[in-house]
Parts: structure tokens; sequence; C-alpha cells
């Protein structure tokens, strides 16, 4: 009787979401498209719709590993972004470029490149979070910490790769080299899309699992859950995933933040197939909302990255001061 | 036993001095053109000679002030918080003095050295007083989450900084107080970082009442020291010997967090005893990370922010594992367990 | 059920050293002893929760390795001390919880009828639909315990579960324990402080100390005066009180 009238709530907010993430992307295509002209309303859409895709990709690719990751380490306010997993994209993507050199073919070939990084990234990656997981103890205060040192880490030496590669031009280069919101990765679409449903196809017995993860290792095992054999497989997924949003749009290290805990806010569920749902909804309608206000208002001028950490960074500080309890 | 101990305290010290003395030398000679020491001691009029005076020796003491300043900010502000995380990094103090840089570039285009200082100053020293306010007043259970906190508050002024820096067009002026790099320090544009001398001095003098408001308000209040006073007294200078590095050499991270910690691993916590190596391990870390950044990719420079970024993150990491096992025997840290009840 | 010159070591100390005893079916075991003396890590290895660096812990004929854990999961159910959940959940959400090893996220009519059971079981009708992170320390121990209930195990094992509550919850929640074995037929193992709670409401009491079993009997057995004074090592007297031997110390 409850259950029934909570799930009406989550259509009407599903519904609400979809309409508002349909609304934007009309607005993002059509306003000041040049209407008018067939030609250049055509040109208009050719830039404008892998654009959109790409912020659609993204923002799922985002919101899914956030809330996925969440529940894993069982805390709200550590995602992976924060833990420099963006950060290390960047700097898995500039060092494969930095020792096959940037006219080999690897590196020419964008869906070879990052099928490449891709590969580097999944086996480092779980490798170090593992680690670092492992030797905290799972307290989240210290892996918060070490992670957001472990991006400024990754960050430093990428830069020094970038300078090394080409000392004289170095923003043309790492301008080449990291997308960001005005200048997205769109050759990678397809190829991108393939993975996410991959990765959803093969982790759909790990998803399921989550909720009961949500109750805590010991419950899980408990109620006879492969803890370990599990985490690590959606640990992978988190990994990929944040490696195909920040190949696409660069690293953003908030956003996860802001729309995994918008959309826990607004769906008050623990069930992870609504929630990833929901923060890729919410996801899409920031992103692309934000963009057109970007592109429009601000004419390009602030990326809207720079929004993002303002916002989310004391959003973040509300969370850590103020929610301790769900910290 | 008491001489014993002096004895070996001196000994430490005399050892740093003397590896920091040969390094400096040898760095004098580390460069693009070579500099041969006959010709500087023969031939006055040498371009060698010149580009010795002008580019070499500024820089030697750009690296020294900024090692000794930087360490030392970091080691006050450790010692009147409470807690050894705090830095100039993870203080909000360097993204402040950025920030102030960014207003002088919107407000004052044409500003001196001196003006764009000013405003660093004003607004480092505001950061830092709103950040140790503020960790004050919430009180942490958790030692480690102050640096998060200020790492965060930190993140935040940086993007304010950018956002006006992009709405105004003066990213790329802004862009070389972010990263620090003694490549631009020559003889007429640096020395303003010796601001720093006397405050590391002023500080000398002071370091007992530092410490003895490092040991709590109740603590200076049944010794009869004012402890707001020195606290802010001991917060402002940390901030402007931060300050005056940014304005010159642009942000240079971890330094101050660090070389506090590993001297104090050696030394302990009595800042008397400390402050001297630590000004020396400082201006040491520097000089090595600097000449590490001219030689790797000769005949350019990395930025020293890059080096220092690097090792200093490593070694950040590393410490906060050993404290992490090592708990309160190592150093001072709060509840070491888990924070967070559910 | 039983358990064979079990080990386990943290760091080269030995927590648990040699341990082998068998668990009386259909009875309430209490296993108690000083701070660690190695009884939680004990009952995390039966529970598989904790891997066991030697020994054979057997559990109907099979080694626990063995056992695949989704069916272990119909047959034993551990709850141990730290429960915090994060999530916004509600108690029923968190009986529910229970049937998981049966039918997946999936619930039949069946598990909802084995829900219902459980909750009014533990008296929790009027709270199934609040959010367990505002219930009170009692009634949030007592949700867990319904999730246990509609696990439907034979076997359940609690880790302390009258820590952090008041005497009022603590008593209730022994005798909660009791009913579990008597009237739903459980084979209860429980890990306590209380040697009172111990004492009055199991069958069996499992002394530890050192990682070693000190004593292994009926109540009546263990808990002596000679017996606890030399577990203790703390004065003891005994008295008796509805025919069970209570302990008084000071």
């Amino acid at each position: 009787m409850v259950k029934s009238k909570t799930y009406r709530g989550y259509g009407k907010i599903f519904f609400g979401l979809t309409a508002l993430v349909l609304a934007a992307s009309a607005a993002y295509l059509l306003v000041d498209s040049k209407m008018y002209n067939p030609r250049l309303f055509e040109f208009a859409l050719k830039l404008r719709i892998p654009t959109l895709l790409v912020m659609m990709i993204a923002a799922f690719a985002i919101g899914g590993a956030s809330i996925v990751f969440q529940s894993i380490i069982n805390n709200r306010i550590v995602t992976p972004c924060l833990l420099g997993m963006n950060s290390m994209y960047s700097l898995v993507h500039t060092a494969v470029v930095f020792f096959v050199g940037s006219g080999s073919v690897i590196a020419v070939n964008t869906n070879l490149s990052f099928a490449i990084d891709l590969v580097i990234m999944g086996i480092t990656a779980t490798f170090i979070y593992g680690y670092l997981f492992q030797k905290t103890n799972h307290n989240v205060l210290y892996v918060l910490l070490i992670g957001t040192v472990l991006s400024s880490f990754f960050g430093s030496i990428q830069s020094t790769l970038v300078r090394v590669m080409d000392p004289n031009e170095y923003d043309t280069l790492l301008v080449s080299l990291v997308a960001d919101f005005n200048n997205v990765n769109s050759g990678i679409i397809l190829f991108s899309l393939l993975l996410l449903a991959a990765l959803v196809f093969f982790l759909r017995k790990d998803l399921a699992l989550l909720d009961v993860i949500t109750l805590g290792k010991d419950q899980a095992i408990n109620l006879g859950v492969d803890y370990d054999r599990t985490v690590r497989r959606l640990l992978l997924g988190v990994v990929l995933c944040i490696a195909v949003a920040t190949a696409m749009v660069g690293p953003v290290s908030f956003l996860g933040l802001i729309i995994a805990n918008i959309a826990r806010q607004m769906l008050k569920t623990y069930r992870h197939i609504w929630l990833i749902a929901g923060a890729a909804l919410v996801g899409m309608a920031a992103i692309i909302a934000g963009q057109l206000i970007m592109e429009h208002v601000f004419s390009f001028a602030v990326p809207i990255s720079t929004f993002i950490t303002i916002g989310g960074g004391i959003y973040f500080l509300y969370l850590l001061l103020f929610k301790k309890g769900e910290c | 036993m008491i001489r014993r101990i002096y004895g070996k305290s001196w000994f430490s010290t005399a050892i740093l001095a003397g590896l920091l003395l040969v390094v400096s030398f040898v760095s004098l000679f580390v460069g693009v053109v070579d500099i041969d020491i006959n010709t500087l001691l023969t031939d006055r009029n040498a371009r060698e000679f010149e580009i010795f005076l002008l580019s070499r020796i500024p820089r030697l003491l750009a690296i020294l002030c900024t090692g000794t300043g930087m360490s030392v900010a970091g080691l006050i502000m450790q010692q009147l918080c409470m807690n050894k995380f705090v830095s100039p990094t993870t203080g909000a103090t360097i993204s402040s003095a950025q920030f102030g840089i960014l207003l002088s570039l919107i407000f004052m285009p044409n500003a001196s050295m001196w003006g764009r200082t000013l405003f660093s100053f004003t607004m480092s020293i505001c950061g830092t007083w709103i950040f140790v306010w503020f960790i004050q007043k919430i009180q942490f259970k958790d030692a480690v989450l102050v640096p998060l906190v200020g790492i965060m508050f930190g993140n935040v002024i940086g993007g304010v900084t950018n956002f006006l820096a992009y709405k105004f067009e003066v990213t790329q002026q802004l862009s070389s107080f972010l990263v620090g790099s003694f490549a631009l320090v020559i003889k007429g544009n640096y020395e303003l970082v010796y601001l720093a001398a006397p405050l590391v001095v002023l500080a000398f003098i002071y370091a007992n009442h530092f410490n003895i408001v490092g040991m709590g308000k109740d603590f200076a209040g049944n010794l009869g020291v004012n402890y707001k006073l020195v606290l802010f007294l001991g917060l402002t200078i940390a901030a402007m010997i931060t300050a005056s590095v940014v304005t010159v050499v642009g942000a240079i991270s971890y330094i101050g967090l660090l070389v506090p910690n590993i001297v104090a691993m050696f030394r302990g916590d009595k800042i008397r005893g400390t402050l001297v190596d630590t000004a020396l391990f400082g201006a040491l870390f520097v000089l090595v990370a600097d000449m590490i950044a001219r030689t790797v990719i000769m005949p350019y420079e990395l930025p020293i922010e890059l080096i220092i970024g690097i090792v200093g993150s490593i070694l950040f990491i590393g410490l906060l594992l050993y404290k992490l096992k090592n708990g309160r025997k190592a150093i001072r840290l709060g509840r070491k367990e888990r924070n967070c009840h559910g | 059920m039983n358990v064979c010159d079990l080990i386990k070591k943290y760091d080269g100390k030995t927590v648990v050293d040699t341990v082998s005893f068998t668990i009386p079916k259909g009875k309430v075991l209490s296993l108690i002893g000083p701070n660690g003396a190695g009884k939680s890590t004990v009952m995390g290895m039966i529970s598989r929760l904790i891997a066991k660096d030697s020994g054979v812990i057997r559990f109907e004929g099979k080694d626990i390795g063995k056992w695949k854990s989704r069916e272990l999961a119909k047959k034993l159910a551990i709850l141990t001390q730290h429960n915090n959940v994060q999530m916004k959940l509600t108690v029923r959400e968190l009986v529910a919880f229970g049937r998981f090893p049966y039918s997946g996220s999936r619930l039949t009519k069946e598990d909802e009828k084995m829900i219902d059971q459980a909750i009014s079981y533990m008296e929790l009708e009027d709270f199934q639909d609040r959010f367990i992170d505002e219930l009170s320390g009692g009634q949030r121990q007592r949700a867990y315990i319904a999730m246990v209930i509609a696990q439907d195990t034979e076997y359940v094992l609690l880790d302390e579960p009258t820590n952090n509550l008041d005497i009022y919850h603590a008593s209730n929640m022994m005798r909660t324990v009791r009913k579990l074995c008597d009237e739903l037929g459980k084979t209860v193992i429980l890990v306590l402080h209380e040697i009172n709670y111990a004492a009055f409401y199991s069958d069996y009491i499992c002394a530890f100390v050192d990682g070693k079993i000190a004593k292994f009997g009926t109540v009546e057995e263990v808990v002596t005066k000679e017996n606890l004074s030399e577990i203790y090592k703390v004065d003891f007297e005994i008295i008796e009180i509805n025919n069970k031997p209570l302990s008084v110390y000071y």
C-alpha cells in the first residue's frame, strides 16, 4: 500500500526529470540555430548534436559511477572524481601520447588510443585504489585526503610530461590532449556507447547486489554475497566510466558529488537502478542547461567547470561539516 | 644529560647548515650558460659575471628565502592550530594570496610589485584568519578533517579566482602566479621576497609564545600570555611570508606542510629547537628541487611547483599512512578511529 | 556444526589458538571471556566473515569454505555489532533483505508473508515504514533481529546483541533470543559481555581466555565461583535465583 505510493512518487520525479532533460536538449539544439536558413540550421545541428550526445553520455557515466562508488564505500561525500580518478585518466592519456609520440598511429587514431588508455587505466586504477582502501582500512577521511593529494599528484606529473614534450607551446598541446566542455571529444561517441552498454550488461548482476552491499560488508556476506569479487568488478566498472567521462569532457571533479547527492535527496531510496537513472538524468539536465547558459549568456567566456568547482566545493564543505551523521 | 641533548641538536643544525652552503654554491654553477669560476674571479666585465649577478645570485637568494619562509610559515601555523596538517597549502593561505593578486590585476592593472603585494597581503591574512577562526569554532574530532576542509576551502577560493579571471580576461597574467617558478627571478623584480627574512626573525623571537599558545587557550591564560593577540600575530606573520612568496615566485605547495613534519619526527615539537632546523631544511629542500627542475629538460626548465608537487605529494601520502598506522604515538592526532557514527 | 583446531593470527600475534568445540543443536550457546580473548573472532570465522588461518569448520558435514555463500545464507545468519547503514532504508525494506538469499531482489508472495511474520514477531508493525536512522537504538536492534528472522535460518549468530542497549532493552533482547530458540527452534550462538545474561538465558557457555577455550559446558558447569575467578581474575560470588547461578563481582 505504502509502497505503491512511493513508487508513484518516483514516477512523477522521473517524468519531471525526463521532461527537463528533453526541454534543455531541445533548447540547446534550437536556440540561436538560424532555423530560417536550412543550410545554417543543418550546420548548427551538425555541431550541436554530437556535443549534446557527449554531454549525455558523460552525465550518465559520472552519475552512475558516483552512485555505485558511494555505495561501495558506504559514504555520501566520497566520489571517484574527488579521489583523483579523472586526473589519473588525463595522466594516463598524456603518458600514452608521451611514450608513443604524438605523431604515431596510436596517438592519431582516437578510438585506438582510447582503448589503450582504458586498458592501462583499468589495471592501474583498480590496483592503486584497491590498495588505498585496504591500506587505510576504509577510513573515509584518510581515503578522501589521500585521494585529494593523489589528484594533485597525477596533475603535476601530467603537466610535467606535457612541458617536457613541448616546452614552448605548453598551452596548445595541453588543449589538444585534454578535452573540456567547449572542446568535447566526439570522436569516441560510438565506442563509449558500446562500452557503457557492455558494462551495464556484464555488471547487471553486481549492480543488483549493490542494494545488499549498502548494508555493509558483514551484512552482505551474511546474506550470501560474494563481497570481494562483486566490489572488485564494480570498482573496475566505476574506473572505466570515469575514464569515458574524462575522455569526453575533461576532468570535472565535483559534478558527481552534486548530482549523486541530489538524486539521493530526491528519490530517498536504496534501489540503485532508480538512483543511477536519477543521477544520470539530474546530471544531463544540469550539464546541458549549464552549457546552454554558458554559450549564450557568457558567450563561451567562462567554462562551466568553474561554476561546478565553486558550487561543488561549497556543497562538499557543507556535507563534510554539517551532515556528519551521513558521512 | 641536558648538555648531551643540546650538543646533539647543534650537531644536526650544523650539518644542515653545512650541506646548505655546499649545495647553494653548487647551484650557482648550474644553468644553461656554463660559468667557469676562474672567469668569474678574473674578468669582472665578462658576460658570465653579469649573468651571475643578475640571475644566478638573485635566484639563489629567492630560493633560500622561499624555502625558509614557507617552512617557517607552516611551522607557525601548525603550532598555533595544534594540528600537524595545517599549512599555507592546506590552510587556504596560498589561494587567498592568489585571490589578492587577481584583485590587484583587476582593479590596479598597472600596479607595481609593491601594490600587488599589498593586495595579496591583505587577502592572505583575511583568508587565513577566517579559516583558523572557522576550524577553532567547529572543533573537529578528527585531525584529518582540518586539511580536508582547508584544501576544499582553497579550491572554492581558487574557483572564484578562476571565474573572475575569465570574466575580466586576466587569465594569462594570473597564470604565472598560480604555478610557482623561479625562472623569471632576475635582479629588480624579486627583492620583495627578502621580506621573508625579517619575518622569520620575528617568528624566532616569538617562538616561545607560539609554543605556549599551541598548548591551548587555558594554558596560555595561566602563563599570562594573551592568547588571541599571539594567535593573530602568528597567523599574520605566516600569511605575510606566504603572500610575499606567492607574489614573487607563485604558489609553492607542500613545503610548509612537509618540512616541519619531517623535522619534528627527528627533533620533537619544541618550536625554538626546531625552528632553525626547519628553516635550513626547507631551504635545502627547495634548492634541491630547483636544481632538478633546472636540469631535467635543459635548456628549458620545469616550474619548480611541478617537481615539488610530485615529490611532495608522495611524501605527504607516506606521512599520512605512517600516522594512520602509528596513530597517537608518532604525532598528535585526533581520534584515530572512524569519526562517523551512523 | 563443529569446529576443530581453529587458529587465527593478526600481525604474528595469535588471537585464536587451536580452538575446537561442537555447537549443540537447538540450544543457546554463549561465548564469554575478557576483552581480546578471541570470542568475536571465533564468531566471525564460523560465519565466514573472517578468513581462518588454519583448522576446520564443518557445517552439516561439509567444510564451511566449500559452501556456496548464498546457500549458507539460508542456513546461517549473523548479526555483527556495527550496523551503520548510510542509506535511507525503511524497517520493512531492511527486513525484506532477509529474503535476499532466497529470491534476490524480486520478492515473491511467500517472501512478503515471511517479512510480515518477522515484523509482527518483533512487534515492529507500527514502525515498518519509518527510516531506520530515525529509530532508537533498541528499535533498530529489533529491526535487525527481524531481518535475521526473515532470513529463516537454522543457526543465528549474534555478536554482542545487548551492546549499547539500556537494561530494559537489553533484557528484552535476551528474552527474544530465548524465544528464537524455544519457539522457533533455532540454534543461537551469542557473544556476550554480561555474564549474568549468559547464565540466565543460555543453555551452554563457552569461556575464552587468551584465544583458548578455558571452559565449555552447561551453565551450571561453567558458572562457578572458581571458574569465573580464574577466567576474569576478579573475585566472584555466586547466588542462585530461579535455579540459575548468577554472579556478583566487585
